[in-house]
């Protein structure tokens, strides 16, 4: 048996990230020696608070204090003091189970052919309200048909090979401040680079963030928009193809193409009562999302899949109307840069502590 | 041109570096090195422990009641941060520890926090990050003996 490489987790913190000491717990809980792994906590925008919690559990803790500076740019300060030859990002709102990390680190033992591997959601989340059930399932739903396959470097839990993640650039934090498709970028880089990304259905993790039906809309609005806007829909979607956001905008192409079709055809019709048009427009979207309906139905009963079939609905009409306006800023205004003290100060190559945003 | 309109000049120019927003914090602590960089001093009040070319680094040792640590292993871990002069070592003991006076003859400059006896592991790490200046801070966890070792 291959011998097991030692492993760094790094956990990227912020005071607004709740469940953190549980997603602690969780990583020291795993069913690996404490001497075999070490534990990084970044403490973004830290507090005295946050601080202390994370040394109760830490073995090395940075504190960057002032504004939040954001996961990529926090992942990457961890990453300089890593010790591991294996690297595993697990966010703050993400709890392993005992068998995760273990797994992740097996994987990459034993296939030397695979240089980072990402843990897919769990069937059941922490908070069991609706939106929360609803987007978790969505993102599970996402994963499934790329199993093993070319897939996103999660962003909740996912081990690479340190000198991978040296050479492809690690995370972009010039043009990535807030979390999103921070790692759909370095996904794409490590794969551009002729390194193997899998998605492993077997390691799950369960994500413990409370989602509302509000947040669920804003987190598609920020995905699609930055993923439009800076990445580049057509590329992304042939390497990244379990991304949330396409499994969204795929069903929605037939339906709007089904609607556009009937709608011409209504014009050489006698006028239909609104209310049958609607029927058939809300029917067309239904039909086009068939497989999810289904896929909810059999994790969750058919009474929540009715409830979800409008919730659905309107989250892809949110990621549509969110990739146009990715595609209209990209084409005003170009890609993400940071404002211009940040690019000011990295031009003069001011050395300081927080560093200054470093550009790939 | 007279020397308090170079003064006022310079001052202009803090004023403008002062206003300008810095990632990662808004302060003008964070400035220092910019002010080095175009050959000024900062202004009064803005020079002090704030800003950093570096981070600062500390260790803190977490020795529970009846936990020892052996030197060499906090000597390793010195030199494994790199210039071990510039290490903060803050040593956190339930109770007195046997191993602190060797600890303390191989490592300059400790800065001990006695806790109780019997306050827990989790309360002295908390207990010494409270104390520690670090940006970047290691923790290293005392052993127990095992029963043949006594």
């Amino acid at each position: 048996m291959p011998r097991q490489p030692y492993l760094s987790v790094i956990v990227p913190v912020q005071k607004t990230d709740v469940g953190v000491k549980e997603v602690l717990k969780s990583i020291c809980n795993s069913a690996m020696a404490r001497d075999s792994y070490e534990l990084i906590v970044v403490d973004d925008q830290s507090t005295e608070e946050s601080a202390s919690l994370a040394a109760r559990y830490a073995d090395k803790v940075v504190r960057l204090a002032g504004t939040p500076a954001g996961p990529a740019y926090a992942r990457n300060r961890g990453v300089e003091i890593a010790c591991g030859s294996v690297v595993a990002f697990v966010n703050a709102d993400v709890a392993v189970n005992p068998g995760t990390l273990p797994a992740m680190l097996a994987t990459l033992a034993k296939r030397p052919e695979i240089d980072a591997v990402s843990a897919s959601h769990s069937e059941t989340c922490g908070p069991q309200n609706f939106a929360s059930r609803y987007w978790n399932l969505l993102l599970r739903y996402g994963e499934q048909p790329h199993r093993g396959r070319h897939a996103h470097f999660a962003a909740g839990c996912a081990a690479v090979r340190r000198d991978v993640l040296v050479s492809a650039g690690s995370y972009d934090e010039w043009r990535f401040v807030t979390a999103g498709v921070e790692t759909f970028d370095l996904a794409h880089r490590l794969i551009g680079a002729g390194h193997r990304v899998v998605l492993d259905t077997n390691i799950k993790v369960t994500h413990l963030k409370r989602w509302t039906v509000r947040s669920v809309c804003q987190e598609v609005w920020r995905r699609s928009t930055l993923l439009a806007r800076c990445l580049g829909y057509q590329q992304t979607r042939a390497t990244i193809p379990s991304e949330v956001v396409f499994t969204l905008s795929r069903a929605l192409t037939p339906a709007v193409a089904v609607l556009v079709t009937l709608t011409l055809a209504a014009a050489f019709l006698p006028e239909p009562p609104a209310l049958a048009a609607g029927g058939i427009a809300f029917s067309a979207l239904l039909l086009t999302n068939l497989p999810v309906h289904r896929f909810y139905a059999k994790a969750a009963g058919l009474g929540f899949a009715i409830v979800a079939a409008p919730m659905h609905v309107f989250v892809q009409l949110v990621a549509g109307v969110a990739l146009c306006n990715g595609w209209i800023l990209r084409d005003m205004f170009g890609d993400v840069v940071p404002d211009v003290t940040t690019q000011a100060y990295s031009e003069v190559g001011l050395e300081m502590w927080p560093p200054v945003r470093r550009r790939l | 041109m007279s020397g308090a309109g170079l003064d006022s000049s310079a001052r202009s120019e803090h004023h403008v570096l002062a206003d300008a927003s810095v990632p990662g914090d808004a302060s003008a602590h964070h400035l220092e090195p910019a002010f080095h960089a175009i050959g000024l001093q900062p202004l009064p009040g803005t020079s002090n422990s704030g800003p950093r070319r570096t981070p600062r680094r500390s260790l803190i040792v977490v020795l529970p009641e009846n936990h020892s640590v052996a030197p060499e292993r906090v000597v390793e871990h010195l030199t494994g941060e790199g210039d071990q002069d510039i290490v903060d070592v803050i040593v956190a003991c339930a109770g007195p520890s046997s191993s602190l006076a060797a600890l303390q003859r191989r490592v300059r400059d400790i800065q001990v926090l006695l806790a109780p006896a019997g306050t827990s592991v989790g309360d002295l790490r908390e207990l010494a990050m409270r104390q520690s200046p670090g940006d970047i801070v290691t923790l290293l966890s005392g052993i127990q003996p095992s029963s043949s070792d006594r």
